[in-house]
């Protein structure tokens, strides 16, 4: 007791960890990404899993609601909806990936050149895509389409891709922007870096996490005009089994009330984009946590 | 009659993701009417938060875990949102921190003021709630009020708008006043201006006061009782007097002598060595005990309770118990007692300097050393120093003639940099005040290539007329200020250039110069930033960030590989080499500065320039930089430009110091010759601002 | 001021170029669109006739320089499928989508607004988690499958509502029955764009609510739900604003989607026509439409924030 009243001074003393209750998985779109691989690999793997030729007209088979044969049904054409779904998540799928590819390219280039460009050329770049923008995108993808003929994967893509840049060049060029002003990069010249320096050390890796979003933004948009295009029959062609195509039939559909037409490429097409919904916005941090005040 | 505010063991607590935060605890005091009352403690201590809970304002995640509010004797711990919006405003109001942000940039300052008149009185006519908000207006000194109701926020200084959150604040006539550091945010000269402010307003008005503040200077201007919070308790109170001359509680002793000017003529400011405590798991015993070099066994044991000194002065410390040993001003030279910090431990070199000065040398004894006369005793030395480097110094940065103008409209510009000359020579420590909005940092981008100069100074460029008015404002009501700038040689007429820097002889805004210098620029030059949240790239970790000038140069680090001569510069300024794979996001703000330190020492610079390097950080840290800043220079010998708004750092740190008002270099000289006897008279009211008057005060009325 | 009105004359005349030139560079048959089937079996001779008679021929600035000319006057050429004036062809159809696009837009931005606050105001309680949820959801539909659902489940199995068309033939001047078909295309175009808006006015929202403005407001006495409206709803109107006129062709592009699923006679149709059927003139009415619709938004949204919000005065 009498050794409690002498002066000891400062003691180390064992500053408790806040126990972190969080799990590994919390916070992360766990279920969203097990369910994006589990349709990714059936695409990829569709021939494995899949017993019919999707491009088989089975004349006698047409129109067949969901059986023990046929697990999703055939459409008007006698084609098996199971294999045409896998098969035609393929296509999609490549095809968002294609577009959102070359949109993102040119987005880079023509966002990042803006944001360096002197003042006068960036109000010019900007100004250009506000004006671009002001067309209707669907009535851009009609005209490109028919100045490339007859749609197939690569040129759809490709008119996908080309009109897709202008909504991430204008997120990338106030990105640069913003990079390009903070201390860290004044503080990096001022020691001398070099311009590569200072775009390899400092703005990339900044730059990855808004652009990831865009990106991942960039593939649902794709995958959602290609099928919108096939579906008006501006896009790919019946024949060319992808989701949007063989959506295309809807109005057959409609008619003989055959609702496993519709309702199930259609429950996989707003699946895949909802898990990549959500992959996209856990990629785009939340970064306000402070409290509210109201 | 019952007091007007009485907290009866109050606790608060967070529930966060990591855990409880306990942010108040057992919390009691009471405020008579038209009392002042002042909160102190370093941030992180639950003060704002016990005006929140008080007034109800805590975020939903927040609340009352025990204890009582009574108002009038009435109490209000149950009362729901809808009874407290009729109680807010009447009976108790507050100001905020940052004048800045809590003005809505939206809306006519008028309307904000006539929406907390109308909330009161909600039939009010048109031309009578008029009348109310002009006579706020007026009461908070703005003049012109008619005009000035229509205008937005941002047409307004900080001071200003400071003014008119008073004037919202004070439409209902509140009997208790919150004020939250309503200073903290402020430059000097404005402090000073809204602190007598306060006062007048509490003497028209007779409102009561809580005052919230880190900053012990303050409270001896304006309260009448003093609460000093720890860890979210209240660990000593007693009125203003008590605590400044009969401090009990080691923490308060702390406090008491990190005040700059407590410092004066020691090599080190003294700082209360690490940090607050978080408030999750909060270890046993006294919160306090880790920081405290008169910790007694019993303080990792058990919490001290209250112990009684004088019917209104209280202390938790156990060092008041009876079995205690006594520790006052007898104590003061036992150093054989001294106790050692354990070994191992993360102590930092600045640290431990600071302990073996004040060790054992409690605030009261403090007193008897600081004395008018003492003043600049140790400046007049460093003085002597500085004339013989005059002698022998090396000129190493000579800015001449240094303008630089920014042009906000076509036909407005500023000239944030209006014909600035001076020189710094090899080994010397210069100073660079004033305001914000002054220019300072733009000379710094300038010295350092950032900023390119231009304009051609005074006299050919308009000012910006509405910048100007602001500032005349925030200065203190005073339009002709600008008169008062001393009428300096005119610049060589016709000169066309906006000034030469010469840096070791290269000017370096001299193309060729500057490309065949190159290395030698960019290797002996540094600059360390204000907020070093952004200066430090948040996606590299700490060893490559210290790292990087080295790798630009191509440098072989002189310990062998580049983390090797990382954890060393880490080490060199008191950091633990295991922040070396952190993230700047995982440091702590100081910690952060001293990463930036380590990474512009890394290059064993010539010349250093610090841009408010301290500005951004609490108090104690702020000392704790400046304490290291002091140390490395001594080591190492590199001239230093140091850029601040705090007159005590400056003259705490530097050799010569220059003053900038708005644009101009007004005034230069050695620290010891411009505080002592400050010519310009913006340099003096910026020197009158400064709470220097609160110790020798003290002394004549003990005498 | 006067800068404003050459930047809109230049902005329109740029899209009108734009337009012109890629539509006369696509192949395509306009004569196909003009004469039908008749447009395959004609000989050269009767092509180059017609070619010459629509001024085909010319090389494409000289068409342009024309076109423009003929514009100044008022005279936008004759729509080669309906065979009518243009100006004809669209006002016929102009009303139908005005219906349809104009109260789709005001509908989604009032709701977006009020969602917006909902989940703001209960901030990651139940309603707000499930509200987000629902919305994440529904932004993930594509509007022609959400149609689709809706026609398949409502008019095709519970054969409530009407499947397509903007009237039944007969009834055109009959309130009742255009409401009866606009309430399925209404639907898809409001859910279609509700929870983009309605999420950003939540991000927007929850910014503000974190101000100290809005603790300065408390303290003075004012209740939490004037401060929302008054104070926070009032701060994010400028940028909200702007952004909803910027994303006027966003919500015409989607009607012009669900006006095809619902064969709903409106300009939507018109255009994808327009485009498919190398119709020229009608085409390059529409995009100018649609385009200095989009340029003039633009400009009323910069000068309302401008109005509302005195930061941006004074910054520019």
């Amino acid at each position: 007791m009498a050794g409690q009243f002498e002066i000891v001074g400062m003691r180390e003393t064992a500053q408790v960890e806040p126990e972190q209750k969080k799990k590994w998985y919390e916070g992360k779109p766990v279920v969203s990404i097990a369910v994006l691989v589990l349709i990714v690999t059936g695409c990829l793997a569709c021939s494995l899993i899949t017993t019919k030729d999707p491009s088989y007209l089975d004349l006698k088979n047409y129109n067949v609601p969901p059986n023990q044969e046929f697990l999703f049904g055939t459409d008007t054409m006698g084609r098996d909806i199971f294999s045409m779904v896998w098969y035609g998540g393929r296509i999609s799928l490549f095809i968002g990936i294609v577009s959102m590819v070359i949109s993102t390219v040119i987005a880079v280039i023509y966002g990042t050149v803006s944001a360096c460009a002197p003042a006068w050329a960036d109000h010019l770049l900007m100004r250009f895509t506000e004006i671009f923008l002001s067309v209707p995108g669907l009535l851009l993808v009609i005209f490109l389409q028919a100045a490339l003929g007859e749609a197939n994967v690569l040129s759809l893509s490709f008119v996908i891709g080309i009109t897709g840049w202008m909504s991430i060049s204008k997120v990338i060029r106030t990105e640069v922007r913003r990079l390009r002003n903070s201390e860290y990069v004044i503080a990096s010249r001022c020691m001398g870096g070099s311009f590569f320096h200072i775009l390899w050390r400092h703005l990339a890796p900044n730059f990855v996490s808004p652009v990831m979003f865009m990106v991942v933004m960039n593939v649902r948009s794709a995958i959602v005009a290609e099928s919108t295009l096939s579906f008006m029959g501006i896009g790919l062609p019946v024949e060319v089994i992808s989701w949007g195509s063989m959506l295309s039939l809807a109005e057959k559909a409609l008619l003989s009330n055959s609702w496993w037409m519709i309702l199930i490429p259609g429950a996989f097409l707003v699946v895949t984009l909802l898990c990549i919904t959500n992959l996209g916005n856990y990629l785009r941090r939340n970064v306000n946590r402070q409290e509210r005040n109201l | 009659m019952p007091e007007l505010l009485e907290v009866k063991n109050l606790s608060v607590s967070f529930d966060t993701p990591g855990g409880i935060v306990q942010a108040v605890r057992d919390v009691s005091f009471s405020l008579r009417a038209g009392e002042t009352l002042a909160v102190v403690g370093e941030s992180g201590c639950g003060k704002s938060v016990l005006c929140k809970s008080i007034m109800k304002l805590l975020p939903p995640s927040a609340s009352i875990r025990s204890g009582s509010i009574l108002v009038k004797g009435a109490d209000i711990t149950g009362y729901r949102e809808r009874d407290m919006q009729m109680l807010r405003g009447k009976l108790f109001s507050m100001i905020l921190q940052d004048p800045l942000t809590a003005l809505n940039p939206v809306m006519p300052v008028g309307g904000q003021i006539a929406e907390a008149v109308k909330v009161l009185k909600p039939k009010i006519s048109k031309a009578e709630l008029k009348a109310r908000v002009v006579e706020l207006l007026t009461l908070v000194g703005i003049d012109r009020p008619e005009e000035r109701m229509k205008m937005y926020p941002c047409h307004f200084s900080g001071g200003m708008r400071q003014r008119i959150v008073l004037a919202a604040a004070l439409a209902g006539n509140p009997d208790i006043l919150f004020a939250d550091e309503p200073t903290t945010a402020l430059d000097v000269t404005i402090q000073a201006q809204i602190l007598s402010l306060l006062g007048s307003i509490q003497k028209e008005l007779h409102t009561a006061v809580i005052f919230v503040t880190h900053d012990l200077g303050i409270v001896k201007r304006i309260a009448d009782r003093v609460a000093v919070m720890y860890a979210g308790k209240i660990i000593e109170t007693g009125t203003a007097e008590e605590i400044l001359t009969d401090p009990r509680h080691p923490y308060t002793w702390g406090l008491l002598q990190s005040l700059p000017s407590c410092s004066k003529g020691k090599d080190t400011l003294y700082t209360i060595p690490g940090m607050p405590p978080a408030l999750i798991n909060l270890p046993k015993g006294d919160a306090f005990a880790c920081r405290n070099a008169y910790a007694l066994g019993i303080d990792y044991e058990e919490e001290p309770p209250m112990f009684r000194v004088t019917d209104t002065h209280y202390a938790a410390t156990w060092l008041l118990d009876p079995r205690a040993p006594e520790t006052d001003a007898g104590l003061v030279c036992c150093g054989d007692h001294t106790p050692k910090p354990p070994d191992g431990s993360s102590e930092n070199i600045s640290k431990n300097n600071a302990i073996q000065n004040t060790r054992y040398c409690p605030a009261r004894a403090v007193y008897s050393e600081i004395g008018a006369e003492h003043l600049y005793k140790n400046t007049e030395t460093v003085d002597a120093e500085v004339d013989k480097n005059d002698k022998h110094g090396e000129i190493l940065l000579d800015v001449q003639h240094l303008s630089r103008t920014f042009s906000i409209a076509k036909k407005l510009s500023v000239n944030a940099v209006d014909d600035v000359s001076f020189q710094i020579r090899r080994g010397e420590i210069f100073g660079l005040v004033g305001e914000s909005g002054s220019g300072k940092s733009t000379v710094a981008r300038c010295i350092m290539n950032i900023c390119r100069p231009s304009g051609r100074g005074t006299g050919n460029v308009k000012r910006h007329v509405k910048l100007q008015e602001g500032l005349h404002k925030a200065a203190g009501k005073h339009p002709d200020a600008a008169a008062d700038i001393r009428t300096r040689e005119a610049p060589g007429t016709g000169e066309m250039r906006p000034g030469r820097i010469l840096y070791k002889g290269v000017d370096i805004w001299d193309g060729r110069q500057f490309r065949a210098n190159k290395r030698m620029l960019g290797t002996t030059r540094q600059i360390i930033f204000q907020d070093s949240n952004s200066s430090l790239n948040p996606r590299m970790k700490v060893c490559d960030i210290i790292a990087e000038p080295m790798k630009i140069w191509n440098i072989t680090p002189p310990r062998g590989s580049h983390r090797a001569e990382a954890g060393f510069q880490m080490h060199y300024v008191g950091l633990d080499a295991s922040c070396l794979d952190k993230y700047p996001a995982e440091l702590s703000g100081g910690q952060r500065q001293r990463v930036a330190i380590a990474r512009a020492l890394a290059m064993e610079p010539e010349l250093l320039v610090a841009d408010e390097p301290v500005a951004a950080l609490d108090v104690s840290i702020q000392a704790q930089i400046v304490n290291l800043f002091r140390h490395l220079q001594k080591e190492h010998g590199f001239s230093f430009l140091f850029i601040a708004h705090d007159l005590a750092m400056v003259e705490f740190l530097c050799d010569r110091v220059g003053v900038m008002y708005q644009g101009r270099l007004v005034e230069t000289g050695t620290v010891g010759e411009v505080f002592a006897n400050p010519r310009h008279e913006y340099t003096k009211k910026l020197l009158s601002a400064m709470q220097r008057d609160i110790f020798p005060q003290t002394r004549n009325k003990r005498q | 001021m006067r800068h404003k009105i050459i930047y809109v004359i230049l902005s329109i005349f740029l899209l009108s170029v734009m337009v012109f030139y890629m539509a006369r560079l696509a192949p395509g048959d306009p004569l196909a669109s003009y004469y039908g089937d008749r447009a395959e079996k004609m000989s050269p001779k009767e092509r180059k006739w017609a070619e010459d008679k629509l001024g085909l021929n010319d090389p494409v600035t000289v068409q342009y320089v024309r076109w423009l000319d003929r514009a100044f006057h008022g005279d936008f050429g004759i729509s080669y499928k309906y065979k009518m004036d243009v100006m004809e062809v669209i006002r016929e159809r102009m009303g139908n989508t005005l219906l349809l696009g104009g109260i789709g837009f005001f509908l989604t931005f009032g709701l977006s607004l009020l969602l917006g606050v909902l989940c703001t105001w209960h901030e990651d309680r139940m309603l707000d988690r499930v509200i987000c949820k629902v919305g994440t959801v529904t932004s993930c539909i594509p509007e022609f499958w959400l149609s689709l659902v809706l026609i398949l489940i409502f008019a095709v199995n519970l054969k409530w509502l009407p499947s397509s068309g903007a009237y039944t033939i007969g009834k055109e001047d009959d309130t009742a029955d255009r409401i009866w078909h606009l309430i399925l295309p209404m639907t898809v175009v409001v859910l279609g764009h509700l929870w983009y808006y309605a999420y950003m006015v939540r991000n927007k929202l929850l910014e503000e609510v974190r101000a100290d403005y809005v603790l300065l407001a408390r303290v003075k006495g004012i209740g939490k739900r004037s401060i929302m409206f008054r104070h926070c709803l009032r701060n994010i109107l400028p940028s909200y604003l702007s952004i909803m006129a910027v994303s006027v062709p966003h919500i015409l592009g989607g009607t012009y989607i669900v006006e095809m699923v619902f064969s709903y006679p409106g300009l939507g149709t018109l255009s994808y026509e327009s485009a498919r059927y190398q119709d020229y003139n009608l085409l390059m009415v529409l995009c100018l439409m649609s385009g200095s619709l989009v340029i003039l938004c633009n400009m009323a949204a910069q000068a309302i924030s401008e109005k509302i919000d005195p930061g941006i005065t004074h910054t520019e």
